[in-house]
């Protein structure tokens, strides 16, 4: 079965080895190879290895399962190579060669394991999940980590509470503008107070807030190199968002790892090309990143309270990797006395699913280990950071409370969610 | 939302923010990856293409070379920049010494001697006019850095020095190793006692005894005088292949003053086209995951580096261009003059002259002589009418260059 098609994508990464000057920058900024001699770095495994890897020959290098995915080594590279993408493509040869173990087929499947904990019966889920013995079991039999941050599920999800809200009064004055927002799994099953902040700060800025189907972005399957089940994701979700796409309604997430997946993620590693895939990608915002653009037009509106303090700020890898800057403070330093400190502390080390991972563990912990420092001297008893798995490992490992910088914003605007 | 860019995050966009973000002008620099500080030594060349000191040499080059980009600023202007850039280390605990008046010759990894005008203090001992023996030391596991052969160089060039291998204690030891590794190695003070008392015991007649420069990204100045005190010797660092630990503390150090003045440095978002009217830029776009990034432009500072940065293009049909904002390029007319016969010319090759003109004010001018736009000034390899390898003036230029770009685009329309 061949898993990764030829695509002109595929060869603009084999034409862009040749970029590769063996500088080893990627190498130094690398925050896994730092701690880890499991992972010997970008360059060896990306544009390096890339050169033995052909179609009927056995994957060389075994180390690119240590990858964590984060993209640091795109985001330094002076000439422009995408070792991320043949990172990520090197591991589905990988898996499509020996198979998904069963564990990464359960912790990439985000939206069926949040079905099962989210709802009235959450609380049983949350204790069981929080019982020491049954993680240790967990871990013996599966391979993940008891330590590991897992999120506790929600007693409702987002989309029940949007169906039974009252619907909002839109001035009828003001022209009607509308905006889909994609919720991911995270804000549906286990942080719905980050879709109703989503959904309070659009809607105050004159929004109709539209929620079509959709499912999991598909980042986790991409990241656990399970490219079939990550392609039948994407496709549905185009077939959901294409119509709203194709009238050029704006497709808004808070959930930075899903648009970046919409985006460019998913259509580039699965080598998905059509227009309907690159009409939903152009469509598609961070929150923050549409936002700054309603700000640069002059729509956004500016009546906030001032919030008067100084927390740290982390701009989480995925986001990064939008390379859109860092919308979040742009639009935040509009809220008078709200000071935010840029971590530069490079990864948490969760990368999505791999610091769950009972080998793993150790190393996403070390990794993040100089963010929980810096978190920790700021003093502040509460971080922000745009990407959920990463406000969950800083939590863990700094101890203080994560929040998405969206909470902060409504707060400014003085609406309640 | 920030109207003030800065392209590129070499030394002098690094210069260039940094004046713009102490005008108040929360500037925001766009760079494509990490680059030129990661790949340089961390000295400062201002003149070492001939016996003159640098300080003669700028007072003599707009003579000979009107349209050099010293000659362009003017001497004080690149005094003034050498001023800042040395407040701005001081104040990181990370001084640059030198100056001027004469350059010091340092080792390099292969054992030659090249001159620099200003160095961190981290390589002053380093200056091979000092005398006296000097020890060479590094590690079998950083390649690249083979002590005895660098020892070897340096004594058939009348200086005494002798190479010896030291041993990374059993529980620092790794499996892959690059300068990086080796700098968070020293970072450890546990470490560095290990590797001072092996110097000690390595040392002999030697007063002087020269390391990778890997001496530490938190505080090199901290790792020497530990060394120095473990050893009893003076220690100097010898920069190795990229990535260069010491252009990455400078990289950082720029950063941190950048922010603290309300700038702001987006690494990984190379800026791929401009647009303007009237003499006026006013938007450039950035690369970004499906679809560009818009940033409204007031002013521009253009620091992308030369053919070797990446800031010029060259096509097998000899085509010349500018990458970012596609300015018009000074260049050899066709491609069979961009390069001379012998790859060693003691000429060098035109190619690499190749650059942006620009006028007194480094604003870019097309082939006519009329300036392209009043808002964008350039700085650094990318100005034309230098070939900054030859000359080893290269981090000099971006230096001077960029302070200067950065305070012109400052004071304009102030």
């Amino acid at each position: 079965m061949m898993i990764i098609p030829e695509d002109h994508i595929e060869q603009s990464l084999e034409a862009s080895l040749d970029h590769c000057i063996k500088c080893n920058i990627c190498t130094a900024a690398c925050p896994v190879s730092a701690v880890t001699d499991l992972f010997p770095g970008p360059k060896y495994v990306g544009p390096q290895a890339q050169r033995f890897r052909h179609a009927r020959q056995p994957s060389p290098d075994e180390s690119v399962d240590y990858c964590s995915g984060c993209r640091v080594c795109n985001e330094v590279c002076p000439t422009g190579v995408r070792i991320a993408e043949l990172n990520a493509r090197a591991r589905a040869r990988l898996v499509a060669e020996r198979g998904i173990p069963l564990r990464n087929r359960l912790i990439s499947r985000s939206g069926l394991v949040g079905r099962l904990g989210a709802g009235p019966h959450a609380p049983i889920a949350n204790a069981l999940l929080g019982s020491k013995p049954l993680r240790m079991v967990i871990e013996r039999t599966l391979g993940i980590a008891r330590e590991a941050p897992l999120p506790a599920f929600s007693r409702y999800t987002f989309r029940s509470w949007f169906r039974r809200r009252r619907a909002p009064q839109i001035d009828a004055g003001t022209p009607k503008r509308q905006v889909v927002y994609f919720h991911g799994c995270s804000a549906n099953y286990y942080e719905p107070w980050i879709g109703k902040a989503v959904v309070a700060v659009l809607e105050h800025n004159g929004f109709e807030v539209l929620l079509p189907r959709q499912r999991c972005c598909g980042l986790p399957l991409l990241s656990n190199g399970d490219f079939a089940a990550a392609r039948r994701a994407h496709e549905e979700n185009v077939a959901f968002l294409a119509p709203y796409a194709l009238r050029t309604i704006p497709i808004v997430g808070a959930s930075t790892s899903c648009t970046l997946t919409l985006k460019e993620e998913a259509p580039e590693l699965l080598g998905m090309q059509s227009d309907t895939v690159r009409a939903v990608a152009q469509q598609t915002y961070d929150i923050f990143e549409f936002l700054r653009l309603l700000h640069m037009r002059g729509e956004l509106r500016t009546d906030f309270r001032p919030i008067e303090r100084t927390l740290p700020y982390h701009p989480p890898c995925q986001l990064r990797a939008h390379r859109i800057g860092r919308p979040a403070l742009d639009v935040l330093e509009l809220v008078p006395g709200l000071r935010l400190i840029e971590t530069h502390a490079g990864c948490c080390g969760i990368a999505g699913t791999y610091g769950l991972k009972v080998e793993k563990y150790r190393i996403s912990m070390d990794v993040g280990a100089p963010l929980f420092e810096t978190v920790r001297r700021s003093g502040a008893d509460m971080a922000l950071c745009d990407s959920e798995t990463c406000r969950w490992q800083i939590s863990h490992g700094a101890g203080v409370v994560a929040r998405h910088p969206i909470e902060i914003l409504a707060e400014a605007y003085g609406l309640v969610t | 939302m920030r109207t003030t860019i800065v392209i590129g995050a070499g030394l002098s966009g690094l210069m260039g923010a940094l004046a713009l973000a102490e005008a108040g002008l929360r500037p925001l620099v766009l760079a494509k990856g990490q680059g030129a500080t990661h790949w340089t030594a961390g000295t400062v060349d201002i003149w070492g293409g001939d016996e003159r000191s640098p300080r003669e040499a700028l007072q003599e080059i707009g003579a000979l070379h009107p349209h050099h980009p010293y000659a362009l600023i003017g001497a004080h202007a690149v005094e003034e920049a050498i001023v800042r850039f040395r407040a701005l280390t001081e104040a990181a605990r990370y001084p640059y010494v030198g100056g001027l008046d004469r350059n010091i010759l340092l080792p390099t990894s292969a054992g030659a001697l090249r001159p620099a005008a200003l160095l961190p203090v981290t390589m002053a001992a380093g200056d091979v006019r000092l005398g006296g023996t000097m020890l060479i030391a590094g590690f079998r596991e950083l390649r690249d850095f083979y002590p005895p052969f660098i020892a070897a160089n340096l004594a058939a060039q009348g200086m005494a020095a002798r190479g010896v291998y030291l041993t990374i204690p059993p529980a620092f030891r790794r499996r892959e190793y690059n300068p990086v590794t080796f700098a968070r190695l020293f970072d450890n003070p546990a470490f560095c006692s290990d590797i001072g008392r092996q110097l000690r015991a390595q040392r002999g007649d030697a007063t002087r005894i020269g390391l990778p420069a890997v001496l530490g990204l938190r505080d090199p100045t901290g790792v020497v005088a530990h060394l120095q005190d473990e050893s009893g010797a003076q220690i100097f660092e010898i920069p190795t292949l990229p990535p260069s630990v010491p252009g990455m503390r400078l990289f950082a150090l720029f950063q941190n003053a950048i922010e603290q003045a309300g700038g702001r440095v987006q690494i990984g978002s190379e800026v791929i086209c401009g647009d303007g009217r009237d003499r006026l830029l006013t938007t450039v776009w950035s690369e970004a995951a499906a679809r560009r990034q818009e940033h409204r432009v007031e002013r521009a500072l253009l620091a992308t580096g030369g053919v070797a940065g990446g800031g010029i293009r060259t096509d097998h049909m000899g085509m010349v261009r500018e990458t970012a904002l596609d300015l018009p390029v000074r260049a050899p007319a066709n491609r069979a003059a961009w390069f001379a016969p012998r790859f060693l010319d003691p000429q060098g090759h035109a190619i690499y002259t190749a650059g942006v003109a620009t006028d007194a004010h480094l604003r870019p001018i097309g082939t006519d002589g009329a300036v392209v736009y009043d808002n964008v000034t350039v700085a650094g390899a990318l100005l034309a009418g230098t070939d900054t390898v030859r000359e080893r003036s290269r981090s000099g230029v971006s230096l001077a260059t960029g302070w200067a770009a950065g305070r012109i685009l400052a004071e304009w329309m102030a």
